[in-house]
């Protein structure tokens, strides 16, 4: 049976969660790997911040409708908003005693994107948050049935006006390419035949909440992958799912979020993906799959993912209590990392990997950190600044999952030591 | 002869005499530059440069459009905003080059989209990574651009060599901060981030050591952000700064409401802060290695709104300036009465002919674009 090192737990928790914290690696150090796997998998409750005041639908999708000037205040309220939301993100990462499930939501946010810049609906925006949130560690068959009903979803892809008389491809699309099969495994007439499964879904102009608009839907036979009937979106759901490619293509994503940024092996896909859907799409057997794989333990994958905007912002100050920034900045820092929250750059989602280090941010990053840690780095000045009491030696090890690639300080002193880490190039990967 | 040839002629021979002995002896011979201006919000390209011989122009906008004998007309039936006033001995001496009807196939009418196609020269249908610029240009030594401002736009891409500054005294109060390092093989991952990190450095160094003693402009620039904006960049370049391409924003030209007040002001600044510019290259000697080009996510409605604004269209035009440029209209005016069925004029020229021409006729790069052919304007 093998014993968790206080590496490895650290390995596991820096992974799994925002930011290495020492209490979670000591609770995970010194136990069998796959106990401590389950412990991972199976988070503490933790609750869900309440949501900032915002506008709901009903009252906003009208105000657009009417004339430029209500046009214009709707955009207005949507900003204000939509950053206040992003902010309601930031606090709740920095306050969650469950960062898996932060990640994984974040994770699905990057899968089944949407924004708030394209749909102006921060509350819909919310609300697909809390989808995400409730199936993050769930069922993928359950979620991609879910998020194709998401009010954000509809309006971010069109679907709302994918209606029999004008159809409008767009979420069929997407649902194909990067949802599910990936390009190469479906045609053309598969998108369009999709497209026709889902005329009618829309959003209820008096709620805000899905709805099925049957004089809108057009029902006539069509060819999808092979298979033909009068099918409704579900159904075509449905028959996705059935599709080996797509096990594949989640599996390889969890690769590029949690083994490297690099091609993933194709013989590993193999085995997670069967393990994927075997179960069902359980989303924590995969998981299971991935932590346990020699993959994720390899020496040469430590420290061979880039760290996100958002463990850089706020999984350093879950892991080292600094005073952290006031949220509109953390916001903002955010936007300047390149990951402003409920708005990726586009349907693909954040490129991510090689793509969140430029010179712009790693400026941003380096004087983030540097302010971060600024003060009076002399051991005997009371700061109030809390270290684990650990010896140099580890705290090395707690703080990167490489050798340091710069030289340490020859002063001794802990602060000083964070500091260096801190500020060395391997602290922004994991 | 036409008449912009002779007022071409009429104007260049007087500022020669203005320039001092030594820009001659300097001119021509630094590295080219180029020098974008973004009018972010979706720039009104019919109340910039203005159709006005065309009746249907006025039929579509009974408060939006610009009264003709306020239009400073440049031949061809068209003519210039009255606040671009500042830049109009540019045209005269030949040195103002637009590209009308500028766009592309299935113009998206979201602001975020189509600054995304327009700043990676994607198709409607097609999301790319890296920015148009970033693929153009080879790798090189030195820096690649330039921003101000924090995105990379057209400059973003994972090997392209670019910085995002506020201005030049906060990026070096930053850049200090960073250690330089050498970069190291663990891993493809850590591998980038101190390559990019030893690149940051020198950067940094390059352009305090440049701007430690910046040459004077001797032009006086206007403090709106543009005209600052435009200021920081005629120093870098003339202090030496090695950087390709430069990106200034002017931002606010989404005018959906009582449009005039609001776009006459923004290009007041736009053509101020552009004159002040071309004057300070033109006294360093460097006006000719410079290519200045505007561009903005979208036009406008051909069909004015109920709020005396226009809403988002499709096709617009932009504007071309510096010592090269052969100045002229480009390409075919959009048409009026032909408009899509969202109200607005189908684009004639490709924005990537643009690019293209950029890209090879000006940096000397390879031309991604190719296939959309180039125009002559430099």
């Amino acid at each position: 049976m093998e014993i968790l090192t206080f590496g490895e737990a650290t390995h596991l928790v820096a992974r799994t969660g925002l930011g290495a914290e020492w209490e979670s690696i000591r609770r995970l150090e010194g136990k069998a790997r796959p106990e401590a796997i389950e412990q991972v998998l199976n988070p503490p409750a933790s609750p869900v911040k309440a949501a900032p005041a915002m506008t709901p639908w009903y009252t906003l999708e009208p105000m657009r409708l009417t004339d430029a000037q209500n046009r214009k205040r709707a955009w207005m309220v949507a900003q204000g908003e939509g950053k206040r939301l992003q902010g309601w993100w930031v606090e709740q990462i920095l306050a969650t005693r469950d960062p898996f499930t932060e990640r994984m939501t974040l994770f699905w946010h990057n899968h089944f994107t949407s924004s708030i810049q394209k749909t102006l609906q921060p509350s819909l925006l919310h609300k697909q948050n809390l989808l995400l949130r409730q199936h993050a560690l769930g069922n993928f068959a359950e979620l991609l049935h879910a998020i194709a009903k998401d009010p954000a979803m509809l309006v971010y892809l069109d679907g709302y006006q994918n209606t029999k008389s004008s159809p409008n491809e767009n979420f069929a699309r997407e649902l194909l390419e990067l949802f599910t099969l990936g390009r190469g495994h479906y045609s053309e007439a598969d998108v369009k035949a999709a497209a026709k499964a889902f005329t009618g879904w829309g959003v209820d102009n008096r709620n805000g909440q899905f709805t099925f608009r049957a004089d809108q839907h057009d029902g006539g036979r069509v060819s999808f992958l092979g298979k033909s009937g009068n099918f409704d979106g579900d159904d075509i759901i449905k028959i996705l799912l059935e599709h080996p490619r797509i096990a594949e293509q989640i599996s390889e994503k969890f690769w590029r979020n949690f083994v490297n940024n690099g091609t993933p092996d194709a013989a590993v896909i193999k085995t997670w993906a069967q393990a994927f859907r075997s179960s069902g799409y359980d989303i924590k057997a995969l998981m299971r799959a991935v932590l346990n794989s020699d993959a994720f333990w390899a020496a040469n994958n430590r420290g061979a993912l880039i760290k996100l905007p958002v463990e850089i912002l706020l999984g350093t100050v879950r892991m080292i209590p600094y005073p952290r920034q006031p949220t509109v900045e953390l916001v903002n820092l955010c936007r300047l990392l390149g990951q402003e929250l409920f708005d990726p750059p586009n349907v693909r989602g954040w490129r991510g990997g090689e793509y969140w280090i430029s010179t712009q941010t790693l400026l941003v990053r380096t004087s983030y950190l540097t302010k971060l840690s600024r003060g009076d780095l002399n051991q005997k000045v009371e700061t109030g600044l809390r270290l684990p009491q650990a010896p140099p030696e580890q705290l090395v090890e707690w703080m990167l999952p490489v050798r340091p690639i710069q030289p340490l300080p020859d002063i001794p002193g802990d602060r000083r030591l964070v500091r260096a880490l801190l500020l060395d190039p391997a602290f922004q990967v994991v | 002869m036409k008449r912009r040839d002779f007022l071409r002629l009429a104007t260049a021979l007087p500022f020669m005499g203005l320039l001092p002995s030594w820009a001659s002896a300097k001119g021509g011979t630094g590295q080219r530059i180029l020098v974008l201006v973004k009018l972010a919000g979706g720039n009104d390209g019919l109340n910039t440069l203005i159709p006005h011989a065309d009746p249907l122009y006025y039929q579509l906008r009974p408060t939006v459009a610009i009264p003709q004998h306020q239009v400073l007309d440049i031949g061809q039936g068209m003519g210039l905003n009255p606040y671009l006033q500042a830049l109009k001995p540019l045209w005269d001496a030949g040195q103002m080059a637009w590209v009308q009807g500028v766009g592309y196939p299935q113009g998206d009418l979201s602001h975020f989209r189509s600054n995304d196609i327009w700043e990676t020269a994607s198709n409607a249908s097609e999301y790319l990574n890296d920015g148009w610029l970033a693929r153009a240009v080879s790798p090189q030594a030195g820096l690649h651009g330039i921003i101000m401002g924090d995105q990379m736009g057209p400059l973003a891409g994972k090997d392209c060599h670019a910085l995002a500054m506020q201005s030049p005294q906060v990026f070096l109060s930053q850049v200090s901060l960073v250690e330089d390092i050498q970069p190291v093989r663990v891993n493809p991952a850590l591998a980038h981030l101190t390559n990019i990190q030893h690149q940051l450095y020198g950067a940094g160094q390059q352009i305090g050591s440049k701007l430690q003693r910046p040459a004077p402009l001797g032009v006086n620039f206007a403090t709106s952000e543009i005209g600052r904006d435009l200021e920081s960049v005629a120093k870098m370049i003339v202090s030496g700064v090695d950087a390709l391409a430069y990106l200034v924003t002017l931002d606010g030209f989404d005018t959906h409401v009582n449009q005039n007040v609001t776009q006459s002001n923004l290009l007041h600044h736009l053509a101020g802060g552009l004159d002040s510019f071309a004057q300070a290259m033109k006294r360093a000697g460097r006006w000719d290695d410079v290519l200045v080009v505007t561009y903005s996510e979208f036009g406008r409605r051909a069909q004015e709104n109920h709020g005396k604004g226009t809403d988002h269209g499709t096709a617009s035009v932009q504007l071309v300036l510096g010592g090269k440029v052969r100045g002229g209209i480009y390409g075919d005016a959009p048409r009026l009465n032909a408009l899509d069925s969202d109200g607005n004029p189908h684009h004639t020229v490709d924005f990537r002919q643009v690019y293209g021409t950029v890209a090879q006729r000006w940096l000397g790069q390879s031309n991604p674009w190719a296939k959309f052919g180039t125009l002559p304007f430099v």
